[in-house]
């Protein structure tokens, strides 16, 4: 009896991580994307920066992907949940340049740049924002923060017209800057910044982002969205 | 009594200790191996199942993660009182349950930590922190399977199980150190 002790913790302990386990799959959302099998197969395009991408809101599932070598990709949008669903990250890629939103579409918001290269991101915004990753041609993996919340996230790659899209406008003299995160289930997060050139934008629930015509309408103020595209280097 | 069951020539005085250490040290290599390539292969998800009441998942898994740390030092010093290595303390007879509990509630507070890691973040390389604490936590669940499995073995070396539970010791705390450490000094403590 006293012997065996031992062995009746750690068989404890492991189903209880069987258990966590189990729970946590039946909390992950089943959408996000699993259609690799377009960028598995390496497309000859040598040429990612072709206009061919703004065709690719017709059959986002079936385009040629923007996947140039099978590692590191440089031209290409990811975007999905953080970790927790309290929001959500897309991260551009375009060459060596990247732009990345985080957003829980209220309070918590930041735009991010920096660099991607062999597969890492490191990436800087304002009032400490920060966001670093590891990136493949399936998905990007790392921690984010911004405005004292922090997140995990692995997000993979998306195709239009899910993606990151961005909006700037000018009212009474004050840029604001609109930005959304459209995931390939349909759902959207956006942050609406109305001081966005002071050092610490305070942001609100940004409108519905008609993705069809690319326009929100803020009261009487219409918001045109463009996309921050990876892919064709839109919004870079 | 010395002689090992199957074995043909006479056993030396190490072989009979050792040949205990075998199974339990391929099973937790296994363990280890399995932890890591599920970490690597599973595509990670972001999002694991989560306790209320706390502000991020991060927050969540350092605190669990500092418990055990917490636990940890018990273990170590409870060890240390049961092998009459601190000076002019006598082991009181609640020393062994303290020692047995402690562990074992620092096990469970790891594992849902565990689980998050694997599940939702995978077995990453992408910064040196990152790389070594997917490491040590393959590492660590190996040892302590390790150190599980020889406890109720008679007839090992004395130095085995402090040597083995040392190990458990030093990799949930470099464990600690990559993780719950760093996420403290970067983002604030707080709940």
């Amino acid at each position: 009896m006293r012997r065996n002790t031992p062995l009746i913790t750690l068989l404890t302990g492991a189903a209880l991580g069987v258990i966590l386990l189990i729970a946590s799959m039946l909390v992950t959302p089943s959408g996000t994307p699993v259609s690799y099998s377009a960028s598995d197969a390496s497309s000859a395009s040598s040429s990612p920066s072709a206009p061919a991408a703004a065709s690719s809101s017709s059959a986002p599932a079936t385009e040629p992907s923007a996947v140039p070598t099978a590692t590191s990709p440089t031209h290409a949008t990811y975007a999905g949940r953080v970790g927790g669903g309290g929001g959500s990250v897309a991260v551009a890629i375009h060459g060596n340049q990247a732009i990345a939103y985080v957003c829980n579409g209220s309070t918590v918001e930041a735009w991010m740049r920096g660099t991607a290269t062999g597969g890492k991101l490191v990436m800087t915004g304002k009032d400490g924002a920060k966001l670093t990753a590891t990136y493949s041609h399936r998905r990007v993996a790392g921690d984010v923060a911004a405005h004292g919340t922090d997140y995990s996230f692995a997000v993979h790659l998306v195709n239009k017209p899910s993606g990151l899209y961005q909006a700037t406008a000018e009212v009474r003299g004050a840029k604001v800057k609109a930005g959304w995160i459209v995931l390939p289930d349909g759902s959207q997060v956006g942050a609406f910044e109305s001081d966005a050139n002071s050092g610490a934008p305070s942001a609100v629930e940004a409108p519905m982002l008609d993705v069809a015509t690319g326009t929100a309408r803020a009261g009487n103020l219409t918001l045109y969205a463009t996309p921050v595209d990876g892919f064709t280097g839109s919004g870079f | 009594m010395t002689a090992y069951p199957g074995a043909s020539a006479p056993p030396t005085r190490t072989s009979s200790g050792a040949v205990k250490l075998v199974v339990p040290c391929l099973i937790g290599a296994l363990v280890a191996l399995t932890l890591g390539i599920y970490g690597r292969l599973h595509s990670p998800t972001g999002i694991a199942i989560n306790i209320a009441g706390f502000s991020s998942p991060g927050y969540v898994k350092s605190w669990l993660a500092t418990g055990a740390a917490v636990l940890a030092l018990v273990q170590l010093g409870s060890a240390l009182v049961m092998y009459g290595k601190v000076p002019r303390v006598t082991a009181p007879p609640w020393i062994g349950d303290l020692h047995k509990w402690s562990g074992r509630i620092a096990f469970l507070l790891t594992v849902p930590v565990a689980i998050h890691c694997l599940y939702a973040l995978g077995f990453q390389d992408y910064s040196t922190r990152v790389l070594l604490h997917s490491v040590f936590g393959c590492l660590f669940f190996g040892a302590f399977t390790v150190k599980m499995l020889i406890l109720p073995k008679q007839g090992l070396r004395g130095w085995v199980l402090p040597l083995v539970g040392g190990l458990v010791f030093a990799l949930l705390i470099l464990i600690w150190l990559t993780s719950a450490y760093w996420f403290f000094s970067t983002f604030g403590v707080k709940l």
